[in-house]
């Protein structure tokens, strides 16, 4: 549970840190951290959403079906991508609102995982008055197996 | 409604469960996530404008919706030994405390590619 113990929920804390739109530049890495995926965070995922699946709970279940073992819902990523980027990562800046996504999968996130993230902004640019980026991720498994890769769109604070 | 692909037929309806939009719901969603933007928890931060737009107050996380789409999707999909593989979202209005919400969805398509069977939903 370091993981956790150590995440800064404060998000104003490293506000001054992170950066603004005229600063992310499309086509630059974002900085990533390694994440190792337990099962009670994917079951504290799983209860915030209603997810009840013995998939994702029930390991005698999971290892009949299909995954052989207990894996975590598709969209683990909503986690992933937090927990897999350093406080000044500027998805954190208070104010910014999310606007869209489309997410792909390949295989299943499963607990035990250690998960990286490969993650830019794409692109960016100004539409009725808002600024927006793309950000482009890709989430890995400890073998090099792609979980999903997605786009998002946000609309910056500043 | 049948999942078998063979039956399934564009216009045919899914649907999730209801999900009842609390402040405790959105702050579990915080813990859950690990996105602690404080459109979702701070009240008086959330009376200020965003550009043109003022929310009123705490908003739920556009991610929540993602996720109940997304059990939708598989609670379906499983059943048939089917695999989720892509969901795409725009956020149109955003959802508050006391908000009921369900996830549906429509078939639109199936296809069959070289080495497999798509079902398209909107």
């Amino acid at each position: 549970m370091e993981q956790a113990e150590s995440f800064e929920t404060d998000f104003w804390k490293h506000a001054n840190l992170r950066k603004l739109w005229d600063d992310i530049i499309p086509g630059q890495p974002r900085q990533t951290i390694p994440y190792t995926l337990t099962r009670d965070a994917i079951e504290l995922y799983c209860a915030s959403v209603g997810e009840d699946h013995p998939m994702y709970f029930d390991e005698d279940y999971a290892r009949t079906t299909v995954h052989g073992g207990l894996i975590a819902p598709p969209s683990i990523h909503i986690l992933l991508m937090f927990a897999c980027t350093p406080a000044d990562d500027w998805m954190r800046s208070p104010g910014t609102v999310n606007a869209g996504q489309s997410w792909s999968y390949n295989v299943p996130a499963r607990p035990g995982d250690v998960i990286t993230l490969q993650a830019r902004a794409l692109d960016k640019f100004i539409k009725r008055e808002r600024l927006f980026v793309v950000h482009d991720n890709v989430f890995f498994n400890q073998h090099g197996e792609v979980i999903c890769s997605g786009r998002g769109w946000t609309i910056r604070p500043q | 409604m049948a999942t078998r692909f063979e039956q399934l037929s564009a216009g045919d309806a899914i649907e999730g469960p209801e999900f009842a939009v609390t402040r405790e719901s959105i702050r579990l969603f915080c813990d859950a996530s690990l996105d602690y933007n404080p459109l979702h928890l701070d009240d008086d931060y959330m009376k200020g404008n965003f550009g043109k737009t003022n929310f009123g107050g705490i908003i739920m996380h556009g991610m929540n919706n993602f996720g109940l789409i997304s059990r939708m999707i598989t609670d379906w999909a499983y059943p048939a030994g089917a695999i989720h593989r892509r969901l795409e979202t725009r956020w149109v209005k955003p959802v508050r405390p006391g908000d009921t919400i369900q996830p549906k969805g429509i078939i639109r398509s199936k296809h069959t590619t070289a080495r497999s069977r798509w079902v398209l939903l909107d």
